[in-house]
């Protein structure tokens, strides 16, 4: 839309408007499955826990972790682990449980989550120790 | 009117202030090049994998999918899940990369910048929604009023269209961060990127690595955070949905249990438990590839569903629709088309690893056809109806 337009791009609009008016036809034709204003809210409340509440408090987060001395190793440790317990998350609760079939969510995910999340700890902490030595070694 | 316009000026100014309060140098065209290049990537593989799961398990007209090669649908769908979850962290990483231009000021400079951002919005939106719906789906939450694979087959062209319409929008962007290289950036500002990026990208490794052994034997015992074990379930093998909630424990061991194959056959058959044990038997390896991206591998024996066919007088193209006890649901039948019910590896499976099926595995007969999704290896089969 902004560098003039051209057949390339032409077509590109062609094809992405065609298959966003296909999937905005379908939600709304197989309304008994879609339940459209369900499926609204969800669309929308998951933009607005993303924007509003999610990347404000990895925002603050980052904000408290750049006054660290050595922000980087506890950066990276920081980001893998949410990701990994976001993923866990689900699980951890066991809300999928059900009683007629032990093989749905067999593990126990807790116990999982705290030795990944250890380990996470221990690499975040060893990488935390060589950067302040090479920085002591610069100094020195 | 005058303490009004003041008003509006100091918001105003607060307002443009907002994006230059975004002080890392990561929130960077260049990071978002590189992150819009792998998520480009991981969408495309979704929706290219989660079309080819569709259409098996809803062809469209007289078409049918090829019985072979035997693991394909199982490979495709552990690339449809495992790389969706593994796309949650760029998702996410892209997302905090461009934030600040959320709070660009003026909103909408024009008309078409509008009909942009809102196409943004769209992209936006379905991401989220495909990746975290589908995250709870494959964990068993299901806290939504809609069908999930409905709901998730349609959104799917929403995110696509919406992302083809952003990559044509940003694609100058590409080229220039990814494929020149001209002023010299500050060496901080290099290795603070490529630490962010390793990050994210450990991220999504560790991910895959703790959530494939679901569905790669090899690494089970890595899979730490999957919602499945191949290993765990009755006679070793994970079970989806039990005899007891499809309601058929009473059925299943009725004495008066018949097979009968009918429809368009010359001959109608029906055939007791001990009948289906004398007919000639077969052993193969299939796994059982479920759409939520698990599977496991088993060894099936039982009857070959061709040469029930040919003991009825099945024509050689028909359809034939095999039918379970169940009374109800949307997995009662499938259908199976020629190219599979003429596969010698497609059993009416009577045992699975020398033993009698257990009830949640189908007792007394379940189909198993190689390349097939496996809510479509009917259990608990009571009949084959020829079309």
């Amino acid at each position: 839309m902004k560098n003039g337009v051209n057949a390339p791009r032409l077509l590109g609009y062609g094809i992405g408007g065609g298959l966003v008016v296909t999937g905005l036809a379908g939600l709304v034709v197989d309304a008994r499955l879609t339940d459209p204003l369900g499926w609204a809210l969800w669309f929308g409340g998951l933009v607005v826990a993303h924007d509003g509440v999610l990347v404000p408090f990895v925002l603050l987060t980052g904000v408290a972790v750049g006054r660290l001395r050595e922000p980087a190793p506890v950066r990276a440790g920081l980001i893998v682990a949410a990701v990994l317990s976001f993923l866990a998350l689900p699980m951890v609760t066991g809300f999928g449980r059900r009683a007629d079939n032990p093989s749905l969510l067999p593990l126990d995910y807790g116990r999982n989550l705290l030795v990944v999340l250890g380990l996470i700890a221990l690499v975040t902490a060893f990488a935390t120790i060589a950067v302040r030595l090479r920085a002591g070694r610069r100094r020195g | 009117m005058a303490r009004g316009s003041v008003m509006r000026e100091r918001i105003e100014t607060l307002a443009r202030g907002v994006p230059g309060r975004f002080g890392s140098a990561l929130h960077s065209e260049r990071v978002a090049a590189r992150l819009g290049l792998w998520l480009g990537i991981s969408f495309t593989a979704a929706f290219v994998t989660g079309l080819f799961s569709h259409f098996t398990q809803h062809p469209p007209g007289r078409l049918a999918w090829p019985s072979r090669p035997v693991g394909l649908y199982r490979v495709t769908q552990g690339i449809h899940v495992i790389g969706g979850l593994a796309t949650i962290p760029l998702l996410f990483a892209k997302l905090w990369t461009v934030y600040p231009k959320l709070w660009q000021w003026p909103p909408f400079r024009s008309f078409s910048h509008a009909v942009e951002r809102a196409l943004v919005l769209v992209l936006v939106g379905a991401s989220l929604f495909q990746l975290i719906t589908g995250l709870l789906n494959v964990s068993y939450v299901y806290l939504w009023p809609f069908s999930f694979p409905a709901a998730h087959y349609w959104t799917a062209y929403l995110l696509y269209g919406a992302l083809v319409i952003h990559v044509v929008n940003e694609w100058a962007k590409v080229r220039r961060w990814l494929w020149t290289r001209e002023e010299v950036e500050p060496r901080e500002t290099v290795t603070a990127r490529r630490r962010f990026l390793g990050t994210v990208a450990a991220a999504s490794g560790l991910t895959v690595l703790f959530t494939v052994g679901e569905t790669y034997a090899p690494l089970s015992g890595l899979a730490l955070l999957a919602p499945r074990d191949p290993r765990v379930g009755p006679q070793g093998l994970p079970v989806n949905r039990s005899a007891a909630a499809a309601g058929v424990t009473a059925m299943i061991h009725d004495p008066g249990y018949r097979l009968t194959v009918t429809g368009a056959v010359g001959t109608p058959l029906s055939l007791t438990y001990a009948d289906l044990l004398r007919l000639p038997q077969h052993t193969v390896r299939l796994p059982i590839a479920c759409v939520e991206g698990w599977s496991a591998e088993a060894e099936w024996s039982g009857v070959r569903l061709r040469d029930l066919a040919a003991m009825a007088g099945v024509a050689p193209d028909a359809v034939l629709t095999v039918e379970s006890l169940e009374r109800g649901g949307g997995y009662r039948s499938s259908e199976v088309r020629a190219p599979h019910w003429g596969d010698p590896l497609t059993l009416l499976a009577l045992r699975v690893g020398g033993e009698p099926l257990a009830p949640d595995h189908g007792f007394p007969v379940r189909l198993i056809a190689p390349n097939r999704p496996g809510a479509l290896q009917t259990k608990w089969v009571s009949k084959v109806v020829a079309a």
